[in-house]
């Protein structure tokens, strides 16, 4: 297949020339702008102006205008044109004799030396290395045998720059900064006229055909190589793109980026530059000239002149593209990107990148589609229209105008086939993805989002509980239904979370824990809701699912109120009174909800210490009166209920009391005693009807906790004054008296106990609280007295420091200079440094104000 | 101090040295990706040198015509991009093989293990081409049509290929038969005499025996083999290029520092 690069548009027709003289033919041709100039063997000069008008399809079509034409006077062809529009000069040769003619009126430029005679050919330099604007370099052959020059031609004069030799007769030049591109008899080189260094291209025989040497950009020539190739030679002599390969009869070659255009016998060929392929061919007959101008290609036969119009560069890419030929298509752009206005070209490249990634998405080649859409920022929009349903209903998207591709939709490019349908999906969410997590959603993240949750839904992809519990933009109106049409109730609770309406949310998973729906995404469904619930700020919400999540399991259940987290101060917080009052009705779930507040959050409220101690005390009742009753529960409860009694001094004492009735709870009796500050009561419960002497101990210790110690010793001493009471069972009380004096003997005021102790008591019995008495007594005295000698001693420094300051006497005159000043002193006040010397007040006071510290200030003394 | 000193290098800067810009509407055509290194196929047509090459780029043997001119590919290798010049063998397009070879890093010097001409032709015609070569140039001298003669080269063969109908194809049926003219000793001989051509040293070049392969373009046989070890035999040529083009780039950076340098320590 080939493409339409370019269109033949005739622009001069012979009866605007030569009319119908048989024997004149054109030479030469030369176009400046709209200025067409031609030159004719019978030595005349034709001035055109050529307008160029394109009908609204499109077509280009020329029209011209003969200016002038005139006869240069000889009798020879005119051989060679160059316009210099800088200058307003035609170059001509003409019988061997470059001329410099006015572009305007063809009048020969008279002043100065304008002409150069032996010339077989010559080329302008179109990268000259002179920089002046105003001077045109050129390259001749010249008659005089294996010689070329450079010559430098101004506005009225020629001058010659540069005279090279080389090694065989040049008959064709080419010339671009120092580098000369010369076809010798056999062969093409390059010469550096600069160095006179000289690079051999390849053979060829000149004499068989004749040689083609063009310069097609910097530093770059095409050149006719046998076999009718044409060879790229770069100034290096390298070859940088392969061949292309014209017909053996080639007569001329021309360049219109990024094609090269052949002129044979018979045809026009187009080659790309870009991957060497024949592109088009087209039929004309008797050509003599091909040139290229500006960007258009100007070709004659011997009576008439034509254009080809190369097709805008997007119709052939456009072409290309209908073809499925996706890489000519974009070889054909990027090779024009240097040839476009950056913003224009950027443009097209990403139109075009996006159509061959359509081209390429039909083929399901997928990895390079992506990247296609890729570079050519795709609105990942147009790819997710494809896929039916999948964009929200309200998304104010359109598909781009002209299409991008040619597919209705995803069925239509499948063509029923439902792995390719499948494969496309996955396709999608993969895109999909690497598209949210680069930046190519913005602005529609919405589309994005909600397509990735159709399609994870429809594809049962775990990802879908990602996207729902991640950021995202799925709109709520278009998912819902999606997910509830695939079974994804638990999903589809997630989404109205998200959206904030968590009581649709509870609404759909309750249904799910209840079985009314089926969706097995979650196991611990239930647990997940409390877990919600105790976090959600909605408490409308909360209390209005608390019954149902209790009534499955208070234990659970009750964790929505134990979990909140308390630091939500500000949302809605839930007033614990209100969830005491609440849980009335479960009371086992109340117990553990004021468990929460007394025992880890330490609440210091009377209400939920009472409440809690009561209803421990209840349930040690209740069980009580079970027959029998369970022990282990029993001792349990009562282990809690004792330790709360205990631990907390906020419930109300006397209320538990009355509650407790007659029932044997003696220990806590005691304890809450105890709190009423009734020791008396309480040991006298322990010691006589509990009969616990440990009990008795340990209550002691506890009712004097942080109390002090003479608090503690009334304690003991009540305790003691307990077991010692006449009337007891004499010997057992005695010996707990022994074992309690003996064991905290520092508890207890010695001189006081020995008062009350039975006269008969042994020593011995009472040794070790006696020892122990006895040591803490001596212990006490030694260490008052130490205390007392330390203490004297220190006195003694300070005294003798005192003493040391006042020193001796210090004697003041006349005579007598302040250390300060050095004056002497007129009056007998002064102050005394340390160390005995005299300075005046004043100095002294000087001297205080002065110092940085107050530190090096003596104490002040007077002394007269 | 500091503004002006950064002034004073963006003007020295290596841009600003560039050649002016051409004069000329014409523009500088976009080359694509530059190649950094080049290998030339050498050999006379009907070796299969095209045969080779699309074996190694895409992976399959295909119908071929005979080369006109020559083409060219471009692979990736890492990091570099070496050019891949396909040649003609044709005695017509002979004129243009120095030009092709000019700078070289690598050439493969091709022929048939079925025509001893193939072989001779290496010696005669081409060798001389590769003149214009890298002076660091390494040559390979490569035998293909191993199927033809050897049976290892047949087994090779992983799976069938889209084998061209018997009519079509002009060589013989693939048969281990074909009689073998050529033999890998020859062709270290031949490698030999090539390193005596380019006076260098047998002992600090190339073994032979590394650089003689027997390949076959349509079985695949040791075609990865082949272009990889040129690849990575080139790579320390590539980076030396790198080298001296940043030595000759950066020079004027660098002075700038030691500028910046020295005016730190006396200030
Ligand atoms: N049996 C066999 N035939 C091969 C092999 N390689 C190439 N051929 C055949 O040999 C013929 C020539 O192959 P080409 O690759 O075109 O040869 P070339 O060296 O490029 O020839 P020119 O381009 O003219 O220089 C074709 O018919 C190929 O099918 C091979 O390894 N084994
Ligand atoms: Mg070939």
């Amino acid at each position: 297949m080939s493409v339409k690069a370019f269109e033949l548009v005739p622009a001069v027709g012979r009866e605007l020339l030569m009319g119908d003289k048989a024997l004149v033919n054109i030479e030469c041709i030369e176009c400046c702008g709209k200025h067409l100039y031609v030159g004719t063997n019978d030595c005349f000069i034709y001035h055109f102006i050529l307008e160029e008008s394109t009908s609204t399809k499109g077509k280009v079509t020329y029209s011209s205008q003969k200016l002038l034409h005139k006869h240069l006077g000889l009798k020879k062809p005119v051989s060679e044109l160059r316009a210099v529009s800088a200058l307003e000069r035609l170059i001509v040769l003409c019988d061997s004799t470059v001329l410099v003619v006015d572009m305007a009126n063809l009048e020969p430029v008279t002043s100065g030396v304008a002409r150069i005679k032996g010339v077989l050919a010559f080329c302008v330099n179109e990268n000259p290395v002179n920089g002046d604007p105003f001077c045109v370099e050129i390259g001749i052959i010249s008659a005089k045998r294996r010689t070329v020059q450079i010559y430098l031609v101004y506005e009225d004069r020629v001058q010659m720059a540069k005279e090279v030799s080389t090694p065989e007769q040049p008959c064709a030049i080419s010339l671009d900064g120092y580098f000369l591109c010369l076809a010798l008899s056999t062969q093409y080189i390059i010469l550096n006229y600069s160095t006179g260094a000289s690079q051999d291209l390849f053979p060829y025989d000149s004499q068989e055909k004749k040689p083609i040497v063009k310069r097609i950009g910097r530093e770059e020539f095409l050149l006719a190589a046998p076999g009718g190739l044409g060879m790229f030679a770069t100034a290096e002599g390298i070859s940088q793109r392969a061949p292309v390969s014209w017909s053996e009869s080639v007569i001329a070659a021309a360049v219109c980026f990024p094609y090269v255009v052949a002129l044979d016998q018979g045809f026009i060929t187009v080659h790309s530059m870009l991957d060497q392929q024949l592109k088009q061919t087209l039929s004309f007959r008797d050509g003599i000239i091909l040139q290229d101008f500006e960007g258009k290609v100007a070709l004659t036969s011997t009576k008439a002149v034509y254009m080809l119009v190369p097709l805008p560069l997007e119709k052939q890419i456009q072409d290309l593209l209908a073809g499925r030929r996706v890489e000519e298509a974009l070889v054909l752009t990027e090779g024009a990107r240097s040839n476009i206005p950056k913003e224009k070209f950027q443009v097209m490249h990403r139109r075009i990148l996006q159509q061959a990634g359509f081209i390429l998405f039909g083929q399901l080649q997928f990895s390079e589609a992506k990247e296609h859409f890729r570079r050519g920022q795709l609105d990942v929009r147009e790819l997710i229209s494809l896929y039916p349903l999948l964009l929200p209903a309200g998304s104010s998207f359109t598909r781009s105008h002209p299409p991008l591709h040619d597919f209705a939709d995803l069925n239509h490019l499948a063509q029923g086939d439902q792995g390719k349908v499948q494969c496309c999906k996955r396709f999608l969410i993969s895109y999909l993805r690497e598209v949210r997590s680069s930046d190519g959603s913005n602005g529609w993240r919405q589309d994005v989002d909600t397509a990735l949750l159709k399609l994870y839904a429809e594809a049962n992809h775990e990802s879908l509980l990602d996207l729902l519990a991640s950021d995202n933009a799925c709109l709520l109106p278009d998912s819902a239904p999606w997910l509830e049409k695939h079974c994804k109730y638990f999903a589809l609770g997630l989404l109205y979370h998200y959206n904030g309406q968590d009581d649709a949310a509870l609404q759909v998973w309750v249904r799910i824990v209840d079985g009314e729906l089926q969706d097995s995404t979650r196991s611990d469904l239930y647990e997940y809701i409390v877990d919600f619930l105790s976090f959600c700020p909605n408490l409308a919400v909360v209390w209005k699912y608390a019954d149902w999540a209790l009534n499955r399991s208070t234990k659970v259940g009750v964790q929505i109120f134990t979990r909140r987290p308390v630091e939500e101060e500000q949302l809605g917080k839930m007033n614990p009174d209100d969830v005491v009052k609440y849980l009335q009705k479960y009371s086992q779930a109340l117990v553990l909800y004021l468990e929460h507040l007394v025992l880890e959050k330490r609440v210091q409220k009377e209400r939920f210490h009472t409440q809690l101690a009561t209803l421990y005390l209840d349930r040690v009742l209740s069980l009580l009166a079970a027959s029998p009753p369970p022990v282990e529960e029993v001792t349990e409860a009562r282990r809690r209920l004792q330790l709360l009694l205990r631990e907390s001094s906020l419930y109300r004492v006397q209320c538990l009391l009355d509650k407790m009735g007659e029932a044997e709870l003696l220990q806590e009796r005691a304890t809450l005693h105890g709190k009423l500050e009734e020791h008396k009561e309480a040991l006298h419960i322990l010691v006589r009807r509990l009969k616990d002497a440990s009990a008795a101990e340990g209550y002691c210790v506890w009712a004097s906790a942080s109390r002090g110690s003479a608090y503690r010793q009334r304690l003991f001493h009540l305790l003691l004054g307990l077991y010692l009471e006449p009337g007891s069972a004499g010997d057992v009380q005695a010996v707990l008296a022994v074992d309690l004096l003996n064991r905290h003997a520092d508890a207890f005021d010695a001189v006081a106990v020995l008062q009350v102790l039975p006269e008969g008591w042994s020593l011995q019995l009472l040794r070790p609280f006696l020892s122990r008495a006895l040591r803490e007594t001596m212990h006490g005295r030694r260490t008052a007295q130490l205390a007392l000698g330390l203490a004297r001693s220190e006195n003694l420094l300070l005294h003798h420091d005192r003493l040391k300051y006042q020193g001796g006497p210090i004697f003041v005159s006349e005579k007598k200079g302040c250390h300060l000043c050095h004056n002497t002193f007129s009056e007998p006040d002064c102050v005394c440094l340390p160390g005995g010397v005299a300075v005046h007040t004043h100095c002294a006071a000087q001297r205080a104000r002065d110092s940085p510290s107050k530190r090096h200030c003596a104490n002040p003394s007077s002394h007269t | 101090m500091k503004v002006k000193y950064t002034i004073d290098r963006a003007t020295s800067s290596p841009v600003r040295l560039k050649r002016r810009r051409s004069r000329s509407t014409m523009p500088d055509y976009a080359k694509m990706k530059k190649p950094d290194v080049k290998l030339v196929i050498l050999g006379d047509m009907n070796v299969g040198k095209t045969s080779l090459l699309h074996r190694y780029m895409e992976r399959k043997f295909k119908d071929t015509i005979s080369t006109v001119g020559g083409a060219f590919f471009l692979k990736q290798w890492g990091r570099y991009n070496i050019s891949i010049w396909d040649t003609a063998g044709r005695e017509q397009f002979h004129g243009l093989g120095s030009m092709y070879c000019r700078g070289a890093s690598a050439i493969l010097l091709t022929y048939d293990v079925t025509s001893w001409q193939s072989l001779a032709e290496l010696e005669d015609r081409f060798l001389s081409l590769t003149d214009t070569a890298s002076d660091d140039c390494i040559f390979a001298v490569v035998g293909n049509k191993a199927d033809l003669t050897d049976a290892m080269a047949v087994e090779q063969e992983g799976e069938q290929e889209e084998s061209c109908p018997a009519s079509v194809c002009p060589t013989p049926p693939a048969s281990p038969s074909a009689h073998k003219q050529v033999h890998r000793e020859d062709a270290m001989a031949l490698y030999r005499r090539i390193l005596r051509y380019k006076m260098l040293d047998e002992r600090t070049s190339l073994p032979a025996e590394s650089m003689c392969f027997e390949t076959s373009a349509k079985t695949g046989y040791n075609v990865d083999q082949l272009f990889e070890t040129l690849f990575d035999l080139v790579l320390p040529s590539i980076m030396k290029k790198r080298d001296d083009e940043k030595i000759s780039t950066v020079d004027l950076e660098q002075s700038a520092d030691v500028a910046k340098a020295k005016s730190h320590c006396c200030s």
